[in-house]
């Protein structure tokens, strides 16, 4: 059987080179990708080591507390109660500050530093009572200018700057920290939670981290609401149990919350379906491949078969000789394709390094929420540097992507392999060597009688009479014509989502954003630092919005987001500053805290890209003293405002003044100390463009619903004499020295309190680049898929023709013409070109289309999919599909027109 | 007048030490409305000389002149073009396209030099001529050896070409399908004053013709009227003495 094998290999030459290669590309293609997504992961996983720290949960404990198993210092590794600890670290809260930010004064063990990044670069560790050491963030915000071993005044105290710590990149970076020694005086400073302490654990990353957890808290008696686990870390290798897929399709199924939307994202949460998902569609695609090249190959010898069998030569052994034949081919061009895959990639991988990475834009999140601040923090220069050495820590080979691919490709031949015993078994010995008989399944029209050109009704017979092999064909030239047309798609959607996470992020994508950070209304921005502002030369753009507290009142039926409300009501920061975040009124309507801006004219305008439902103009807005409202999203990607539309009202309350005490804010207080409106809602928006980060967007609620209701600035001042400012947004010229242009930006705010600068330059130009990463290499993927059909095709296009040398050599004897003969022969190749094109705009139009607005709208939860596929690119496609079909014509036809007739007819 | 003449025609097939000398200094003449067989042992060039004559193939050595034309001087176009014209083959294994039906194969080649513009009136003759008009709209596989090589004839005959070449057409067929078909090529010739050269390893067949011209080795071997007596016993089974026109059919069958 194997020397059978091996013979036909060698006597099929061209066919087996078609077989060997489209196994090496096909696994090239797998190996290549798979790689390329594990390396991400890997860097991800590296990289959020660095900027959520080395730990996987923390567990508050009292500090004083005697006990060993809280102490901090008693924890270890106990494999036998199910848990290898690989490290621990301990922080106690010395004390704390409100004023002039909110700082915590923290004493930390020597593994501490490690574990959450947090070094000393510069100098030593702070001893005495009065010795400090912190951040350069911390620092600057503080107006400390000095250098180590000068003192700097905190809380009415002079204190000794011994060393400069290494800054916190994690997003709750606002929370400014101070280091001190053991000796620090507690009381000498106030104190919201004196005397607790932060255990931080680190358990064995080859094992699950919540059954490790889970022994640790039963052998130390930890309740569950002590712990907090490392989320950035911790997303990646699994820091809960995930929900089983039976419960998963299950709850979707009998659930009325449940839906396939909700499969989906869940099994990308859960057991990241991206990843999984591609390298199983891969497989698939390689698959089919595989197989049709395979079948081409084996059909020629179909006949050749049959004369086996009726030797006496069993379906079983020719199955396996054909399943051999595949093996051989595999076991050599596998190896080959993962080597080719995996060595190109390691060659381009930095280039590509971004293109999977969690850097990278998505939908519902905050684009910079993890870049900006390494570069905020460590000033843009380093912060560059920070932010290039993401995702260089090297590239990993995928070893289970390729075993996977290995066994699904050796198991999926197999298969192939006797499926096409079955195929040729279908008919009879006497049909199989006989040859095709499809024909006079077709209607029996006369065409010479109808004035039909006969060349033509040939060409259609050819490609029409075996309806499988010629929706194959179609299908094959479709494939790289539609991978590539949802490529455009996507990617066409992907920048104008990049692009509008980026305005809706951070506020127009600007570079330089001037906030608050207080929780104190009357804390803002005076207007004459911002009319200051406006003066600097070399700004090319500047956007003032104001801000203020309010309550959105909402009959209690229309509430259909009461569980996420209830979860918001839950976050202690909430309930202590604001009584929750929605809070039953009593009244049969629900009051839910929303933000309540004011726009300047560009910034409204700008709002038309977000536009759900309405008309967006500011001189309407000011006109009827209308509002715009931001719709919550939910977890799919559907978006909703409790059912109002615009047109209807909305009652909202907002407190009198900005600077009333802190009570107010739980909106409910005496009904004089708030302004309450009733607004018409002018149009509803997906995304608010500018936005706080002290009030409502903290805790990690900063994500997709931004609870916002937006008006004018001329609105703000007229209906709650609001005139100073919360935030300001700007660019720099281009070209301009923006050094000097952020300097005199942060001079103008100097004297303002709490005032804080940020320069988004790196964090903008890194997203950018993992966007043209990304474009890059979807489009890479795309061409390397349509390279691989191509040559699917081209080996289908070539066999369709070569398996009819005798009929056109017969055509020939009759007096076709050598130009009659190519004609013919190339409509056959034009017409495959035009029904694929037919094909590709229908299956695109009514399925591919829909699919991917779908994934894109609900999984991926882009904003807005307004881009379509470029004109140019649907007829770049359409001509392409024409001119390779011809192409792959016209080669095996200069083939036959350069052979004998009478050798081609056998006659 | 000659209508077909070979001049010192040699053909070679492969190269070095491959070589077969297939066809060696054929000179040949054949008169217009004269029915030619060309008889041989297989492998002795009969098929080969009759591919060169239908211009299907190129001499290595010497000059075809069909019609008076030197076909190795035509272009590739033109001699297709003067070959659907002025030649009709037919085929032992038929040749038909499978595809088509048996009225649109026989008006196929038609359709080469006169687009739509076919003579229907003529194709309809042609097939009820032959016996196959009720077949007209049936494909090739589904008849039987005879019809196929009816509609090849037919086929061959809708040009009306001038020289008619048939490679074996009977070698399929049993034997009172071949008297038939004999028949019909010899009508054929009569009625339109054709030109046929047919090949045949069947004596006999050859028999009934003009003129037999036997190939042995790649040579002419000895210009014979069909009035000579057959002299080799293994190729006249039936025992026929050329006064009587002997048919063998498969497995030694013989019709008269």
């Amino acid at each position: 059987m194997l020397k059978l094998a091996y013979q036909y290999m060698r006597y099929y030459k061209s066919q087996t080179v078609a077989i060997f290669f489209s196994i090496m590309l096909t696994a090239a293609l797998m190996s290549g990708i798979g790689s390329l997504m594990y390396s991400s992961r890997k860097n991800d996983v590296e990289n959020s080591r660095t900027l959520y720290g080395d730990w996987h949960y923390w567990i508050k404990t009292e500090q004083d507390a005697d006990s060993k198993e809280t102490d901090g210092t008693a924890v270890e590794t106990d494999a036998a109660a199910g848990f290898h600890l690989e490290q621990s670290a301990k922080a106690k809260i010395m004390g704390e500050l409100s004023e002039p930010y909110q700082i915590q004064f923290l004493s930390v063990d020597e593994s501490y530093r490690g574990m959450l990044c947090r070094e000393i670069i510069e100098g030593r560790e702070p001893e005495a009572a009065d010795e400090i050491a912190a951040d350069n963030y911390t620092l600057s915000n503080l107006g400390f200018e000095g250098s180590i071993g000068d003192t700097l005044e905190l809380g009415g105290e002079r204190y000794v700057l011994t060393g400069i710590v290494k800054s916190k990149w994690n997003s709750g970076a606002d929370e400014m920290e101070i280091f001190v020694g053991e000796g620090f005086a507690l009381e000498d400073l106030p104190a919201e939670e004196p005397g607790s302490q932060k255990i931080y654990l680190k358990f064995n990353e080859d094992e699950k981290l919540y059954e490790q957890l889970e022994a640790f808290r039963q052998k130390y008696h930890i309740p569950g609401d002590v712990v907090e686990a490392n989320d950035g870390l911790t997303m990646y290798l699994g820091g809960e149990k995930p929900d089983s897929i039976y419960e998963i399709i299950k709850f979707a199924l009998t659930d009325e919350r449940g839906n396939f939307t909700y499969i989906i994202l869940k099994l990308q949460s859960e057991y990241n379906l991206a990843f999984n998902g591609m390298i199983v569609l891969l497989g698939v695609f390689s698959l089919f491949i595989i197989y049709s090249v395979f079948n081409i190959s084996v059909s020629k010898r179909k006949a050749e078969y049959a004369v086996l069998e009726t030797l006496g030569i069993g379906g079983g052994i020719i199955g396996g000789t054909l399943v051999l034949e595949l093996w051989m081919l595999f076991l050599a061009g596998y190896p080959l394709g993962c080597l080719l895959g995996n060595g190109v990639l390691r060659m381009c991988y930095q280039r590509l390094a971004g293109v999977f990475g969690n850097k990278v834009i998505g939908g519902g999140k905050t684009a910079v929420s993890i870049t900006d601040r390494i570069a905020v923090q460590e000033g843009a220069e380093q912060g560059r540097k920070v932010l290039e050495s993401f995702g260089l820590s090297g590239f990993h080979v995928s070893w289970g992507v390729m075993f996977t691919g290995f066994i699904l490709l050796f198991l999926g031949l197999a298969a192939a392999g006797f499926l096409t015993v079955r195929a040729v078994q279908r008919h009879t010995l006497r049909e199989t060597m006989g040859g095709d008989v499809s024909f006079f399944k077709g209607r029996r029209k006369i065409y010479s009688r109808r004035g039909v050109n006969l060349a033509n009704a040939v060409v259609q017979k050819f490609m029409f009479s075996n309806k499988r092999r010629a929706a194959g064909i179609i299908l094959s030239l479709s494939v790289g014509g539609c991978i590539f047309l949802c490529t455009t798609y996507m990617v066409e959607n992907l920048k104008i989502h990049a692009e509008m996470s980026l305005k809706s992020d951070d506020g127009l994508g600007s570079e330089y954003r001037i906030s608050i950070q207080s929780d104190c209304l009357a804390d803002t921005i005076p207007e004459s630092a911002v009319n200051e502002m406006e003066k600097i030369p070399g700004l090319a753009q500047m956007h003032a919005s104001k801000y203020t507290l309010g309550e959105l009142s909402i009959e209690k039926e229309r509430l259909s987001w009461k569980e996420y409300f209830d979860e918001a009501n839950k976050d202690s920061y909430f309930a202590e500053h604001y009584g929750g975040i929605c809070v039953d009124k009593g009244n049969a309507a629900y009051g839910i805290k929303y933000g309540v801006y004011g726009y300047d004219t560009k910034m409204i305008d700008d709002l038309e890209d977000f536009l759900l439902e309405g008309e967006i103009r500011e001189e309407d807005l000011e006109k009827g003293n209308k509002v715009i409202a931001v719709a919550n999203m939910d977890g799919q990607g559907n978006y909703d405002f409790y059912g109002i539309h615009p047109g209807d009202m909305v009652t909202v309350r907002v407190p009198k003044e900005l600077s009333c005490p802190p009570e107010v804010l739980k909106f409910d207080s005496k009904a004089s100390d708030y302004v309450e409106k009733e607004y018409e809602v002018a149009a509803l928006v997906s995304r608010p463009l500018a936005k706080e980060d002290n009030f409502l967007c903290v805790n990690g609620w900063e994500g997709s619903n931004i609870q916002s209701l937006i008006m004018t600035n001329r609105q703000m001042e007229e209906n709650y004499g609001i005139t100073d400012y919360s935030i300001v947004n700007a660019s720099p010229e281009y070209g301009a020295d923006t050094r000097a242009v952020s300097g005199r930006m942060l001079k103008a705010v100097k004297d303002v309190p709490k005032a804080v600068f940020r320069d988004y330059a790196a964090a903008i130009e890194a997203q950018k680049n993992y966007l043209r990463q990304q474009q890059l290499f979807f489009y890479g993927i795309a061409v390397i898929l349509l390279v691989i059909s191509l040559f699917h095709i081209m080996n289908s296009m070539n066999y369709s023709i070569l398996a009819r040398r005798r009929e056109y050599g017969i055509i020939r004897a009759m007096g076709i013409t050598d130009r009659g003969f190519y004609r013919m022969i190339l409509r056959t190749g034009i017409l495959y070109g035009i029904l694929a094109d037919v094909f590709i705009c229908v299956i695109y139009q009514f399925v591919l289309f829909g699919l991917m607005e779908y994934y894109l709208q609900h999984v991926v939860q882009f904003l807005h999919l307004t881009a379509e596929v470029p004109a140019g690119v649907l007829v770049l496609i359409m001509v392409m599909n024409v001119a390779v079909s011809a192409a792959a014509v016209i080669i095996p036809a200069r083939k036959i027109a350069a052979g004998e007739i009478v050798r081609e007819i056998g006659g | 007048m000659n209508i077909l003449e070979f001049s010192h025609i040699e053909k070679i097939y492969g190269a070095k030490e491959n070589q077969v000398r297939a066809l060696c200094d054929i000179n040949l003449r054949i008169k217009e409305g004269e029915f030619a067989a060309i008889v041989g042992t297989s492998g002795s060039g009969k098929s080969t000389l009759l591919n060169l004559a239908g211009g299907l193939d190129k001499p290595t050595k010497g000059k075809i002149l069909v019609k008076g034309k030197e076909i190795d001087s035509l272009t590739r176009k033109e001699l297709t073009i003067f070959r659907r014209r002025n030649i009709g083959f037919v085929f032992q294994n038929y040749s038909l396209m499978p595809v088509l039906n048996v009225y649109d194969n026989v008006a196929l080649p038609v359709t080469f030099d006169r687009g739509r513009h076919v003579n229907h009136k003529y194709i309809e003759e042609l097939l009820r001529e032959l016996g196959i008009w009720e077949k007209r709209k049936k494909y090739p596989g589904e008849l039987s050896g005879g019809q196929q090589q009816r509609v090849a004839i037919a086929r061959a005959l809708a040009n009306k070409p001038a020289i008619l070449l048939a490679d074996e057409p009977t070698g399929n067929l049993d034997s009172a399908t071949t008297v038939e078909v004999i028949g019909l090529l010899k009508e054929s010739c009569r009625r339109y004053s054709q030109t046929i050269l047919m090949v045949t390893h069947n004596e006999a067949i050859a028999q009934t013709c003009d003129r037999i011209i036997h190939i042995e080795d790649g040579r002419v071997a000895r210009p014979r009227t069909a009035k000579d007596p057959v002299k080799d016993p293994a190729r006249d089974p039936a025992g026929s003495n050329g006064t009587r026109h002997a048919f063998p059919g498969k497995g030694g069958d013989c019709v008269c």
